[in-house]
């Protein structure tokens, strides 16, 4: 029965239409996977190097165990954005004459097989063996071991977290306000999470039984698992809600006094809050909003590299345009031949998603003001990249997304999901953030790098101001490829 | 051996099905009409224990269906696609549900003849996917699957919409001669009143998820025809 349904998971991923038609696409991911993998091998190698030499830190073993909380969290969050709840694997097999009991087993421990948990073995093996194992002996794998169990338990544990909170407000409350607590602790010195992670390990170190309480924990959190699996084994339970609450509320009255135009936006945006893959990807570009701390925050960015900024700039106003218009017609990819057969015409669905897309650019620019903190001068190029984003990279997107669009299942998460990524997909990010550069770097070099930044405001705006002439090329580009994105679309 | 008491599902405030009570006899064949948004495939579904009934229980031979899993050993059902498994070929769905059902190699072979001429050529010895047939197609897979293991309760969901007519007459054959050969009990929904008064001894009809007519005998096609003119 076992190797049944394990023929059946290969078969599943070796017959899937995107398996076999997005071939290119896999082997680059495989690739980047093992590259990844590579580093990973590499990094375990040269740990003990690296923080005797690199950080002058002579107690190596007791510098990674302060280091291994903070490693924890940073796998917990790989794990969220990385792993997906298998649940919806068992489906086909509930109404048949298989226990459940077996079936949620069978799909717990199937879930082991994620590159994931194999990655605190390779990371920390090697200095297991080499700077821990000369320490303290054969306690060494117990250390070990304890990192491992530590990081199935994690395992289990983001299981259950993104079963029962993912998706919701709750979810993503619960998971930034444990990561401001831990960073606000940190900064202000409440607790210090190094050293509780040290003399944990330590304890470990020189208590090899404490791996037992471990091992404990992680068959708890395990039966835990099961036990809600098993309880709520209904396939309207397990997949991601298609929920039809709050259905009015999400109705933008204002965009109605827009007319058809506003009617088409409004339909978007249902589109975008309804489906799972488009509010995760929203989401995600919440989460991108704080992107400009990493560099706003470290001088070396901020003095020592001007044009970096504007790179992040247009990253930061413009994410959710780039991260949604990429896929601009593959999200109507089922109800697209709906839009053809309208009376309606292509010139107001293009218009509809532009000033969609250039509603959320404002949006995004706004939010990002209180950066302005950390210089009048980001806020003046987050301003000119917000009005590039909508004078010029809107249209390089919307016609790039025309090129061989693909279709999307919307019920699925974002994170991980490729898709419906096509060759548009993988060169779009080129002129998107590198053409503000054209128009930047003359002035830069010529010693102005304030003007290059209000150079490329200017473009934004030149290109705001002829708007309906290049709406109605890109209108007249999708009344070209319509049947071939159609025809696109009805292909699986 | 199917009885339903008081058993309600309700999404937000609003009640799908609601059947105080209801009981189907070993043997019989039992047909479920009603308009679309009856409550029919709900009903089926919490019988099958797909959905969690807001209240009331349904038991098969006297044993709760919720969190149980005897009982799918003499059920056989097919409702909608997601009985299927998309990335299989029909063979390998067959030969697959089939060892559930501890089938030899001969057994299945011998059972698919059954259905040889339903699938009219189509399904079995073909490379293509479970996920790549058509409707039609589909639902001929699901409903030949329903029977492995030879149940005594087989459960199907307008098993007529989608077919062609040959292969719905087909079908209707099927059906009658597998109930002369062994004790079977039918639970068959149907928008097809010809159909299900053919197949079916006994015709309820659902509305707005309640029970409002539950005829036996009689002509019942006429009974029907008076009940949904419009």
């Amino acid at each position: 029965m076992i190797t049944t349904l394990l023929s059946h998971g290969w078969k599943k991923f070796k017959r899937s239409v995107a398996f076999e038609k997005e071939l290119a696409t896999n082997i680059f991911l495989g690739l980047i996977a093992i590259m990844v993998f590579g580093y990973a091998i590499a990094l375990g190698f040269f740990l003990e190097k690296i923080i005797t030499n690199g950080f002058n830190q002579p107690d190596s073993v007791g510098f990674l165990n302060g280091l291994l909380f903070y490693y924890f969290g940073f796998e917990f969050m790989l794990r969220y954005f990385m792993q997906s709840t298998p649940a919806l694997d068992v489906q086909p097999y509930l109404h048949l004459p298989v226990s459940r009991r077996y079936l949620v087993h069978y799909m717990l421990i199937k879930s082991l097989l994620h590159l994931l948990n194999f990655l605190a073995l390779v990371l920390f093996a090697p200095f297991a063996f080499t700077a821990v194992a000369t320490q303290a002996g054969a306690s060494a794998g117990v250390w070990l071991l304890s990192i491992y169990l530590i990081s199935l338990c994690l395992h289990y544990l983001v299981l259950i977290f993104k079963k029962g909170l993912d998706d919701t407000i709750i979810g993503f409350l619960v998971l930034t306000g444990v990561l401001g607590v831990f960073a606000l602790a940190d900064y202000y010195n409440w607790f210090n999470v190094s050293k509780i992670s040290a003399a944990g390990f330590k304890f470990i170190l020189s208590n090899p039984m404490a791996i037992v309480g471990l091992l404990a924990l992680l068959l708890a959190i395990y039966y835990f698992n099961f036990t809600y699996f098993l309880r709520n084994m209904y396939s309207e339970e397990l997949t991601p809600n298609k929920s039809s609450k709050d259905s009015a509320s999400q109705n933008l009255a204002f965009l109605q006094s827009f007319g058809m135009l506003g009617e088409w936006a409004n339909l978007e945006v249902k589109l975008i809050l309804r489906n799972k893959r488009t509010r995760s990807l929203l989401m995600l570009s919440a989460f991108f909003l704080f992107y400009g701390l990493i560099f706003y925050t470290n001088k070396t960015y901020t003095e020592g590299l001007p044009g970096f900024l504007l790179f992040v700039a247009i990253f930061i106003t413009g994410i959710f345009m780039i991260n949604y218009g990429q896929f601009l017609f593959s999200w109507q990819s089922n109800h697209f031949d709906f839009t053809l057969t309208r009376p309606v015409s292509l010139a107001q669905v293009v218009e509809s998603k532009y000033w969609l897309l250039c509603g959320i650019t404002v949006i995004c620019f706004v939010l990002s003001i209180p950066y302005v903190y950390f210089g009048w001068h980001i806020l003046l190029t987050h301003l000119a990249a917000a009005l590039f984003n909508m004078g010029v990279n809107v249209f390089v997107i919307m016609n790039l997304a025309m090129w061989n669009p693909k279709k999307i299942d919307l019920t699925k998460s974002s994170m991980m999901n490729h898709q419906g990524v096509g060759a548009a997909q993988w060169v779009m990010g080129i002129p998107v953030l590198l053409s503000p550069y054209l128009f930047y770097l003359p002035f830069s070099i010529a010693g102005y790098p304030t003007r290059g930044v209000v150079a490329v405001g200017l473009v934004g705006i030149i290109g705001l101001v002829f708007r309906t002439k290049l709406l109605s090329l890109t209108t007249k580009r999708l009344q070209e490829r319509r049947y071939a994105i159609a025809a696109g679309f009805r292909k699986d | 051996m199917i009885s339903i008491s008081s058993l309600s599902k309700t999404y937000g405030t609003e009640p799908v099905v609601n059947v105080s009570s209801l009981s189907i006899r070993k043997g019989e064949s039992f047909g479920l009409v009603g308009n679309n948004g009856a409550g029919k495939t709900t009903l089926f579904r919490m019988i099958l224990d797909l959905i969690r009934p807001t209240e009331g229980s349904v038991t098969i031979e006297g044993k709760d269906v919720q969190g149980n899993d005897e009982w799918k050993h003499y059920v056989g059902s097919y409702l909608d696609e997601g009985f299927l498994i998309p990335y299989l070929t029909p063979d390998e769905y067959f030969n697959f549900v089939g060892k559930l059902h501890s089938y030899s190699d001969a057994d299945l072979s011998q059972f698919l003849q059954k259905f040889e001429e339903l699938f009219n050529g189509e399904i079995t010895g073909k490379k293509k996917h479970i996920g790549d047939l058509s409707k039609g197609n589909l639902k001929k897979v699901g409903i030949a699957a329903a029977f492995m293991g030879n149940p005594q309760v087989v459960i199907l969901d307008e098993p007529f919409e989608n077919l062609d007519p040959t292969s719905q007459i087909r079908l209707k054959r099927l059906l009658q001669q597998e109930r002369e050969t062994r004790a079977v009990t039918y639970l068959i929904s149907s928008h097809d009143l010809n159909h299900v008064t053919e197949i079916c001894g006994r015709i309820v009809i659902l509305e707005k998820g309640k029970v409002v007519k539950d005829m036996e005998g009689g002509d019942l096609l006429a009974q029907l025809e008076e009940y949904f003119k419009a």
